[in-house]
């Protein structure tokens, strides 16, 4: 798939006017979990966005060392979040990344390869089908507790680190022209955005979520021509590339329908299709329109009148997903949905909404770093011994996975959708 | 002469090569603190305990290089600006809390924990730290210590020094000892009293023991709503007066309130001329008959509506305004420089009024928050550094500012500390004799001029480059003092 759009635009480097808009107050640090585990400003937000601007007024030359201060960013936005300034966060680091990219110094092969497979497989439904079918076969197989009781993977961290993460049991994909479960007589019906690892590797909880929203009386749709959302491609500075996405998923998905979104980090990244399309005038209109019709799943949920009730005795650590809480500022509604459910505890954990590591690419990019973060979760799980993991996001899940092994522990790790979904079933069959 | 791997070599032995940063990527982020004010460092360090400090600040001295200590960076008068280059020690990686001792309300930390975290860990025990500075999210207890904060909740409950008990220092000599202790009162000199506020001139603080309070059993927090920032004012000294002593009363202007609302969402009228926060603490029927009372005489002074918080969270939120307020500000203009300025209560009106001619005449927005209950005011000037002469007009507005101030009985600061900038207006508080016996505190201290050069006290070698105070200095008129 080639791009249309000459890149990188001019456009696409970090702004100044978004960049003088910090005034190093600091407020943020705490908040960013790199500088709360290096307790370096060369790892705080505040200090990646004066190198951006040092950057841009000439002080500073892109080199390498630079750049490996914004590569450990997470992306997480949890600096936005807390920022009373309204620094947008997200939308510099984004367009920093295409600046580094337009003049790569650094790893110049690693970032191609890396690029060259967000564009060819993580964006092409069957090459991702393809790649991702060993896994899904590996993940239920008995082969996977050989290799884990033999700790075959050991010495090979990455692919270890993947081997982790697999989700236990992936579920058959659901994908775009899929028929999903449908109630008796739908009040509403919406679309529900298949994603692109989300469809192939957690099939399960697409289904949930089809039936969760069927017993609210709502169809959910996985409408056809629908393709990835471009955020893992946004986040590495491959901007044309999540335009040229936005644009396809703005032509499949047109009309009037509310669009369901079940992993924070496609939400978060529909919902500033306006921002990414603004200077395109044939898309400018349509894409911030498509964008206010996009809702996460829970916000969406919440809404939902005469919501069947829910059983499921278990202690749960709800994890909130970075780009649910920091870039969609959604923390009530999921805590809302799993209050309602009958027997079911909260668990709070200390840095509950602090990044996981997951963070797309990134604990494959930045192993030392995610695995820091993994390990403090690991730790509060191990101190909290929840029966249930619960967060809303695909990527998110697979590290909790991860961690809840490194604890020791059984506990399940489940999407909030899979969780409401065993839960309603529940509360019938008494 | 020091070569610069001479020094980077001594630093590597005192802390370890991870621990030092050189790179100029690095360096550069080490030029700023929460101000205006920049300068490069030669080199940061970052020790972990007193030793790996010490031997840090005597290479340094043998080196013969400046030493500045730095906590979060989110001081207010450019504390942690190395003036004269050098050596930045920055504390992050001491940030541990040694021990909590509930039986005997309080705790020993290290001087790199955040503040917040504090309040946090003594959570579970019913306690907390009492000193809650507006940035208390990112700055340190070592910061704290050294500029003497205060917050909100100081308004009863005193600043930093009313509950630190004790404190290990490294000296500016480098020597290791313990100023106070474990216990209130101690005999002697209250050399900890003197090094408290010392804004990092006298040596680097390793530990601290600080007191910690009870949560009170109830509070009550009120925000009225005011057409002036003049009606406000009066409802403050009437407040006062009356015999009420709230927890915290803070003030915020339109400006202020506007972006704090934009930024924050916290539920603030966006278009009223001035609010004021008053939060009540202690027990349940007391706290009641108090705010009742509050409410009155705010009614009274033409408060158009008061409105009570009536949960935890929505009490959080309106806090969550006021503790955002001035970063807030960021919305407006891409800088702003932050006023700190001490008047009586009964002056606040006039004071006020200078202000907002200061703001007309040199057609600066100011937006103003305010500590009301304690007379500290903070007039934030806003503008763009990039426009040329910008930095210098507002330092000249700022020196204007900070004059009215002092000629109507206040001081220089309240909180934010005299650091870099204010320095040289030291002499409209103090004459010569005063100035020079505090700086005689120095080298009892070990410090023979380069530590934390350029702070505090006026004058020192090479201290002058800094063109934007000389340009303010020169505005501000022929009795400023230059
Ligand atoms: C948005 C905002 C709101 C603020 N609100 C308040 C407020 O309400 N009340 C208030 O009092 N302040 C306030 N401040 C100012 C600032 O947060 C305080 O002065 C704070 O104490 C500084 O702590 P820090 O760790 O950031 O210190 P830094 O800025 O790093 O350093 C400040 C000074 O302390 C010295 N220092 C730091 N650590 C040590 C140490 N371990 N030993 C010796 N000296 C040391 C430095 O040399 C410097 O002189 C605010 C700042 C911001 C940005
Ligand atoms: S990003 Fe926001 S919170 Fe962080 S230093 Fe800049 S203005 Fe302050
Ligand atoms: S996005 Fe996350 S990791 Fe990156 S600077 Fe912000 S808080 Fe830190």
């Amino acid at each position: 798939m080639a791009s249309d759009t000459p890149w990188p635009l001019p456009l696409d480097a970090p702004a100044a006017d978004d960049l003088s808009r910090c005034v190093h107050c600091g407020l943020c640090l705490n908040s960013c979990p790199t500088f709360s585990v290096t307790g370096l400003e060369a790892e705080s937000p505040r200090g990646r966005i004066y190198l951006a601007r040092a950057v841009d007024e000439g002080r500073l030359e892109m080199t390498p060392a630079v750049q490996a201060h914004w590569d450990l960013c997470l992306q997480c936005r949890a600096c936005e979040a807390v920022c009373p300034s309204g620094v947008a966060y997200g939308r510099i680091m984004e367009h920093v990344r295409a600046q580094v990219a337009a003049a790569p110094k650094k790893d110049r092969l690693q970032r191609r390869l890396r690029s060259f497979a967000l564009r060819n497989v993580v964006a092409r439904p069957r090459v991702l089908a393809a790649m991702v079918a060993p896994a899904r076969w590996y993940a239920g197989s008995p082969l996977r507790g050989l290799v884990r009781r033999t700790r075959l993977l050991r010495s090979f961290g990455r692919l270890a680190v993947m081997e982790a993460q697999l989700p236990r049991r992936p579920g058959k994909p659901v994908r775009p022209g899929d028929t999903l479960a449908a109630p008796l007589g739908a009040a509403a019906r919406v679309t529900l955005f298949t994603g692109c690892v989300m469809s192939e590797l957690f099939g399960g909880v697409h289904r949930a979520t089809a039936r969760v929203l069927a017993r609210s009386h709502v169809a959910a749709v996985a409408t056809p021509g629908q393709v990835c959302c471009g955020a893992l491609h946004a986040h590495d500075g491959d901007l044309a590339f999540a335009r040229d996405l936005a644009r396809k998923n703005i032509d499949a998905l047109e009309g009037g329908d509310i669009i369901v979104v079940n992993s924070a980090g496609c939400g978060a990244a529909m919902k500033e299709y306006g921002q990414l399309l603004a200077h395109d005038p044939d898309y400018a209109a349509r894409a911030a329109a498509f964008a206010a019709r996009v809702r996460d799943f829970s916000e969406y949920v919440v809404t939902l009148p005469g919501r069947p009730a829910g059983q499921l005795d278990a202690r749960v650590a709800y994890q909130d997903a970075c780009h649910l809480a920091h870039a969609q500022r959604i923390r009530e509604q999921p805590r809302a949905l799993l209050r309602e459910v009958q027997g079911c505890t909260p668990v709070a954990t200390a840095g509950a909404d602090m990044c996981c590591g997951a963070a797309g690419i990134y604990s494959l990019v930045e192993p030392g770093m995610s695995a820091e973060l993994r390990a403090r979760k690991a730790a509060q799980f191990r101190e909290h011994a929840p029966d249930v993991v619960v967060t809303a996001n695909p990527g998110c899940q697979m590290q909790y996975e991860a961690a809840v092994r490194e604890a020791g522990l059984d506990a399940r790790v489940m999407h909030l959708a899979e969780l409401l979904d065993e839960a309603q079933r529940n509360a019938r069959r008494r | 002469m020091t070569t610069r791997r001479e020094l980077l070599a001594r630093l590597r032995a005192a802390v370890g090569d991870r621990n030092v940063a050189w790179r100029p990527e690095d360096l550069l982020l080490y030029e700023y603190d929460g101000t205006i004010e920049k300068k490069l460092p030669y080199a940061v360090a970052f020790p972990d305990g007193a030793d790996e400090t010490a031997a840090v600040v005597r290479a340094c001295n043998e080196l013969g290089v400046p030493v500045t200590p730095r906590g979060a960076g989110t001081g207010l008068s450019g504390g942690a600006v190395p003036a004269r280059r050098g050596v930045v020690i920055a504390t992050t990686r001491m940030r541990r809390i040694l021990e909590i001792d509930p039986v005997n309300r309080l705790a020993v930390v290290e001087p790199g924990l955040p503040n917040i975290q504090l309040s946090e860990a003594a959570a579970v025990h019913g306690l907390f730290y009492a000193p809650d500075p507006s940035s208390q999210k990112a700055c340190t207890i070592g910061g704290n210590v050294a500029e003497n904060a205060g917050g909100p909740h100081c308004l009863s409950l005193g600043v930093t020094t009313n509950h630190v008990l004790g404190i290990e220092v490294v000296t500016a000599a480098g020597e290791i000892t313990w100023l106070g202790g474990r216990v209130p009162d101690a005999h002697g000199y209250d050399l900890r009293g003197a090094f408290i506020g010392s804004e990092g001139t006298l040596g680097i603080v390793t530990k601290v023991v600080v007191r910690l309070v009870p949560v009170p059993a109830s509070v009550v927090t009120l925000l009225a709503v005011f057409d002036t920032v003049e009606q406000a004012s009066e409802t403050v000294s009437a407040i006062i007066s009356a015999g009420l002593i709230p927890a915290a009363m803070e003030m915020m202007d339109r400006t202020t309130l506007q972006a704090a609302e934009a930024g924050l969402q916290c539920g603030y009228p966006p278009d009223a001329g001035a609010v004021l926060l008053v939060e009540l603490d202690g027990l349940a029927e007391m706290v009641d008959s108090q705010a009742a009372s509050v409410r009155g005489e705010c009614l009274e002074r033409g408060a158009t509506d008061v409105r009570t918080a009536r949960d935890a969270a929505e009490r959080e939120l309106l806090w969550k305004g006021r503790k955002g307020a001035i970063g807030s500000l960021g919305r407006i203009a891409p800088n702003y420089y932050i006023l700190d300025g001490v008047v009586p209560r009964s002056r606040l009106v006039d004071v006020m009024a200078t202000v907002a001619d200061v703001s007309a005449r040199y057609d600066l927005p100011i937006a103003n928050v305010f500590h009301a209950g304690d007379g500290n005011l903070h007039p934030c000037v806003m503008f763009d550094e990039r426009e040329p002469g910008a930095t210098e007009r507002v330092l000249s507005a700022g020196a204007e500012i900070m004059r009215a101030c002092v000629e109507a009985g206040g001081s220089l600061s309240g909180e934010h500390g005299i650091g870099f900038e204010k320095q040289k207006f030291m002499p409209w508080l103090y004459n010569e004799a005063d100035l020079e016996n505090m700086a005689r505190l120095r080298p009892v201290f070990g410090n023979e001029g380069a530590f934390n050069p350029c702070k505090l006290l006026p004058g020192g070698t090479g201290c002058g480059e800094m063109a934007h105070q000389e340009a303010a200095l020169r505005a501000a008129g022929p009795d400023a003092y230059v």
